[in-house]
């Protein structure tokens, strides 16, 4: 608590080492609180009102000079504050036009990706993305270059992004004893990210956004022995990723009060994983092996009366939400699959100062094998609010 | 060889002159007055709909591009278009020059002391809807003449020319709408939001209250039976509403009390048949003298 204190001392005065100024940024929380109740009986959740501890999001955000400005996201989760973004955008002035944004942040794969859960129209983070970027989505400190292309009758945007990496690596082995242990499999090796957007007005009511994402980059270093030979050396061996994603949102507003949202994402995993074979000499032989995955969301949103909205959302990907991670299960898993089916109803009484969110999930398990597992069911109610000025939503 | 130079240098020269001076405007309101200022020496585009509600707009990739090669942009001001900030950081565009036209508008309901959220959508540096008044109209048309004139000074007369025509036709409309609204001086209405204080103070019309309990706070029950014993005490006839709200409230009220909802858009092309902020007024002052 202490440190967060200081680091925020520390953001109020970055803006003042250089110059004198008397303005001050904008700051902002966003404050949620859940109640939920599962069907899962070897849980102890299961039937009862299970509350969560209350979670919030202090934005700091503001303008550095004209050119530029900087955000911070402190959020406090599961008891813990953490900083959640810490960035700053060079905006205009750039040759080409270009923007850099530089830090800690959401990486623009994909749309949702880069919005808040707060601001999705449902509670539970999509399976895919819980497979492929790990619980917080894929939050990583680099640097990204963004063009605005110049296609004169529709906009259309690229970004290019170099990234740590470590969000791609947090699906990984870990030691249960040493919480940072994934960082050592990668070592020092960037990932790549690039999307590639284009936007569209259909017509004065509708528009659709397409894009087209990619990651490229090492996720795993590990030693192999490819001889099953206890005695003989292992080989260190770079475990490669390539993600392709495909997204699209299609949105209809007629009037203030009323809007139809079908939206969705696909992605596809490339990936050299660590498998085992047969006994070579004396132990398995250790080898790699391609994988092709893949995961992706559809939902639809009807928003009316200005202030309710109703949705359902079909979720699949490969890998098991819920296991641990290692070398054959969550995006290295090619072999079982998770399905799921979403449903919310959100009332908004005062424009987004203030929502409720009642929001089921039902997800579902195949195993190659098999093996049975009951599908689980989770209910959430959720309160939502605002606090301070907040922006207009992007498309 | 001279002969071509010369057919260069004169179509260089020429086009220079025929540069036009490339607008976009948060509002159709701006963007009507800006083309009957720059007429042809001008290009100009808009953001809101007139049939949006410019108090709340998403923020789209395609007004980013409208405001890319842009050279001026104009707004109302005063807290109006919150959005709009976030659209010219997104075009990139370091040469665009933003242009309040609030700065020589007499400014109303300027909050005092204490300003929160338990007040409604306030806005904390006075109520922006000063269109609504036809005199602020040619205040408005003369920050626009002097925008245009200081970036293409070569156009400035025919800019004043325009400026002129202009007033003079709005002058001659301010009569015509003064007289039709005479017969509902010092008589009250109901406003759905608090938009109409401009337009209610140049004609005289009295407002008893507003279908909102507070500004941009939906209609409650409760707020709905003071209004209902409000317009039955006052022999209040009209509740005057801009059309991108929702009329359930209204209608609600009108059928306890037989009071008139009066619909209307606020914005050019806001509804069909207002292609200009002249049609606009026209359409207001007519639906409202007309339900007398």
């Amino acid at each position: 608590m202490k440190n967060i204190l200081l680091f925020i001392l520390v953001l109020f005065s970055i803006t003042n080492i250089h110059s004198q100024s008397n303005v001050n940024p904008d700051i902002s929380l966003i404050g949620s609180f859940s109640a939920f109740t599962n069907n899962v009986e070897e849980t102890p959740e299961y039937g009862k009102l299970n509350f969560e501890i209350p979670s919030m999001e202090l934005y700091i955000d503001g303008y550095l000079n004209p050119y530029s400005r900087a955000t911070a996201n402190i959020a406090y989760e599961e008891g813990e504050f953490g900083v959640e973004e810490l960035y700053a955008q060079i905006l205009r002035g750039l040759p080409l036009n270009m923007q850099i944004k530089a830090g800690k942040y959401l990486v623009g794969f994909g749309k949702l990706n880069t919005i808040h859960p707060h601001a999705w129209q449902f509670i539970e983070r999509s399976l895919f993305h819980q497979i492929f970027f790990g619980e917080e989505g894929l939050n990583d400190i680099g640097v990204n270059f963004s063009f605005i292309l110049p296609t004169e009758s529709f906009y259309s945007n690229l970004d290019l992004g170099i990234y740590k990496g470590d969000a791609i690596a947090k699906t990984e082995v870990l030691d249960p004893e040493d919480a940072n242990s994934y960082l050592d499999l990668r070592g020092n090796s960037p990932i790549f990210v690039g999307r590639l957007s284009s936007f569209f007005d259909l017509d004065d009511y509708t528009n659709l956004e397409v894009g087209l994402s990619s990651s490229y980059g090492i996720h795993a270093k590990m030693n192999f022995n490819t001889f099953g030979d206890s005695s003989a050396e292992p080989e260190n061996k770079s475990l490669k990723y390539f993600y392709g994603g495909l997204d699209f949102k299609l949105k209809y507003k007629p009037d203030s009060y009323t809007s139809l949202t079908v939206q969705g994402e696909g992605l596809i995993n490339n990936r050299q994983v660590f498998r085992q074979g047969n006994v070579g000499l004396n132990i398995p032989i250790e080898r790699v092996e391609k994988i092709n995955t893949l995961g992706g969301f559809i939902f639809i949103d009807y928003s009316f009366s200005k202030q309710f909205y109703v949705g359902a959302k079909y979720d699949f990907t490969y890998g098991i939400i819920g296991d641990e991670p290692s070398f054959t299960s969550l995006s290295n898993d090619d072999r079982n699959k998770t399905q799921g089916i979403s449903g919310w109803f959100g009332y908004y009484p005062i424009e987004e100062t203030l929502a409720f969110r009642l929001g089921v999930q039902n997800i579902y398990f195949k195993y190659d094998d098999g093996t049975s597992q009951d599908s689980e069911t989770k209910v959430t109610l959720q309160m939502l609010f605002s606090l301070g000025p907040h922006k207009a939503h992007p498309f | 060889m001279k002969k071509i130079f010369l057919s260069a240098l004169i179509l260089l020269f020429g086009t220079l002159a025929l540069a036009e001076v490339k607008v976009v405007t948060t509002t159709t309101i701006i963007y009507d007055l800006v083309k009957e200022i720059g007429k042809e020496k001008i290009k100009v585009d808009y953001i809101c709909r007139g049939d949006q509600d410019p108090h709340f707009l998403e923020i789209l990739p395609s007004n980013m591009l409208k405001l890319r090669n842009a050279d001026l942009v104009f707004k109302i001001g005063l807290g109006l278009e919150m959005w709009l900030q976030q659209i010219i950081d997104g075009s990139r565009n370091d040469k665009l020059k933003l242009i309040d036209l609030s700065k020589d508008i007499e400014k109303k309901e300027i909050p005092t002391g204490k300003i929160d959220a338990s007040q409604g959508d306030i806005h904390p540096f006075g109520n922006p809807h000063y269109w609504l008044n036809p005199e602020n109209a040619k205040i408005m048309a003369k920050s626009i003449y002097d925008a245009l004139s200081d970036e293409s000074p070569e156009n400035a007369k025919y800019f004043k020319k325009n400026l002129d025509d202009y007033i003079t036709k709005l002058d001659s409309k301010i009569v015509e709408w003064k007289t039709k609204m005479s017969g509902l001086k010092g008589k009250p209405i109901i406003t759905f939001h608090k938009s109409w204080v401009y337009f209610s103070d140049r004609f005289g019309i009295k407002i008893a209250g507003q279908v909102e309990p507070k500004p941009g706070i939906p209609p409650t029950p409760s707020h709905n039976a003071e209004l209902i014993s409000n317009i039955k005490k006052s022999n209040i006839k009209i509740i005057l509403m801009e059309n991108y709200y929702s009329d359930n409230a209204p209608n609600q009220l009108s059928q306890s009390t037989g009071v008139k909802v009066i619909k209307v858009a606020n914005a050019v092309y806001g509804q069909s048949g207002i292609n200009s902020y002249i049609q606009m007024m026209d359409v207001i002052v007519n639906s409202l003298s007309n339900n007398l």
